[in-house]
């Protein structure tokens, strides 16, 4: 696109500026920032990077937007593999607190510097430009946190009565998403009771129940539904159920039952696409 | 009734109307006396098996098995057509954005709900507020997740009015026939809900 040479250009040009207007010390927030800008962008230049930091440190904020893109990108890559796995794997699969804090806390600070820029009048036309684009990869990982807690969601649900008698699954869950579990798998039997359960002549059906010749009542995960898997690396040999064997290379896709891949998905040796 | 009726007749009604549903992706109204003679027929039923048990000393007669499956299909029956609802109702409840007073002030969806699904919506949007407070600050969960948002803001038209809203540019009296530019993330929950359209 083009504003992006135009960009590149700009900041160039401001260095050049910069280099020339070294001595005067009244420099404008906005010019500093680009300044900042140039540094992280090009960041060969010693003295360059020694004025900024002697300069007015006009605005804290300004600077943590900078530090975004770096920090955050592998947060971000994280995310969107546990996101994926998570809206592929039938199963639940273990929570990532740290991460998710860790990500949130960043929105939030994010948002706060992008109040503050756009608050200032001093902020330029091209700042604004900036501004903007940093809001709207804000939105874009709000969704992908969104759509990624609200799988995690839906499959607790569903899974509730299962998870309320199941540590091991337990152990998978935060403590908020437990206690919704909990909660859920509470109320839904409360509708059944309510609505058809205590009209009956007695209880003649538990819900927990393994009924004879029918299907328990119990949704469980299918954990033998087929996923594939994508090897970030090399991985150990896979051993399947009828006997034979796999090794998957990086790289490498696979159709398989999602019990098979379940340990290396733990261990982050694949993914799930 | 007809004479010929079966055991499990009305209970494969039940479940045809549950499929009936999916199909057409329509919430049905609750059939409330289809259930009451569902039940009604449990107790005959009961009845039956109760005086089969009491009738013989140490064999129960085969007749016994056949009604205790009848039991049993009716009851599987019944819990599958309510637990198909709720799902149904949850589906519903997050698709407008978790607004539930929107959803029972609409009298299409109010009239086709039983007073225990009431109940139900209540609580189940309780839970969710106390999960979503968990975020509340940094994200709303309830949101769309259908498309990914490409732009920041959005040229929306005022299709119902809904009265003074906060965004980011301050407060906006949306009135019906009015066109405004806005920030997506402040008016979503207001397009789902149908009060505003997307100007494409």
């Amino acid at each position: 696109m083009d504003w992006e040479a135009e960009f590149q250009a700009g900041t160039l040009l401001n260095n050049v500026n910069e280099k020339t207007s070294r001595s005067t010390t009244d420099r404008g927030t906005s010019s500093s920032t680009r300044h900042g800008r140039s540094t992280t962008l090009l960041g060969d230049d010693e003295d360059d990077r020694d004025v900024s930091m002697a300069g007015p440190s006009s605005d804290p904020a300004v600077d943590e937007i900078l530090e975004w893109n770096i920090a955050e990108e592998a947060h971000l890559e994280k995310l969107t593999r546990h996101w994926m796995n998570e809206r592929h794997c039938p199963d639940i699969l273990p929570a990532e607190d740290e991460l998710l804090s860790s990500l949130l806390d960043h929105i939030r600070r994010q948002s706060e510097a992008v109040q503050l820029l756009r608050g200032e009048l001093s902020t330029s036309e091209e700042e604004h430009l900036r501004i903007m684009l940093v809001q709207t990869e804000v939105e874009r990982i709000k969704f992908v946190l969104r759509s990624y807690i609200r799988t995690r969601l839906w499959k607790i649900e569903k899974y509730a009565r299962h998870i309320v008698g199941n540590e091991e699954m337990q152990a998978r869950l935060t403590t908020s998403e437990l206690e919704h579990a909990r909660r859920f798998a509470k109320l839904t039997d409360q509708h059944f009771h309510h609505s058809v359960l205590q009209s009956l002549p007695e209880m003649r059906v538990d819900l927990d129940d393994e009924p004879m010749l029918a299907p328990s009542m119990v949704t469980q995960p299918d954990l033998k539904r087929p996923v594939f898997v994508h090897a970030l690396t090399t991985c150990p040999i896979i051993q399947f159920e009828d006997g034979t064997s796999l090794q998957m290379n990086k790289g490498h896709i696979s159709l398989m039952a999602y019990a098979a891949a379940e340990k290396l998905l733990l261990r982050g040796d694949v993914e799930l696409v | 009734m007809s004479e010929t009726r079966q055991f499990g007749d009305l209970a494969t009604q039940l479940v045809i109307e549950s499929r009936r549903s999916t199909h057409t992706d329509t919430l049905l109204k609750y059939n409330d006396s289809l259930v009451r003679s569902i039940i009604r027929e449990q107790r005959d039923l009961e009845k039956a098996a109760d005086a089969l048990s009491d009738h013989v000393g140490d064999r129960p007669p085969p007749a016994l098995i056949i009604i205790q499956s009848a039991i049993n299909r009716n009851t599987r029956c019944l819990l599958a057509y309510h637990s198909h609802r709720v799902d149904r109702l949850r589906d519903l409840y997050w698709s407008v954005g978790g607004a539930l007073p929107h959803i029972l002030s609409t009298q299409d969806i109010r009239s086709k709900l039983s007073p225990h699904e009431v109940d139900y919506l209540r609580q189940y949007n309780n839970y969710v507020m106390e999960f979503r407070s968990e975020f509340s600050h940094e994200l709303d969960i309830t949101a769309s997740i259908t498309n990914p948002p490409k732009d920041l803001h959005v040229l929306v038209h005022v299709v119902k009015d809904c009265g003074v809203i906060e965004t980011e540019l301050g407060t906006i009296d949306f009135q019906k026939g009015q066109r405004f530019m806005v920030r997506r993330a402040d008016i979503e929950h207001l397009i789902v809900q149908g009060y505003l359209e997307e100007v494409l």
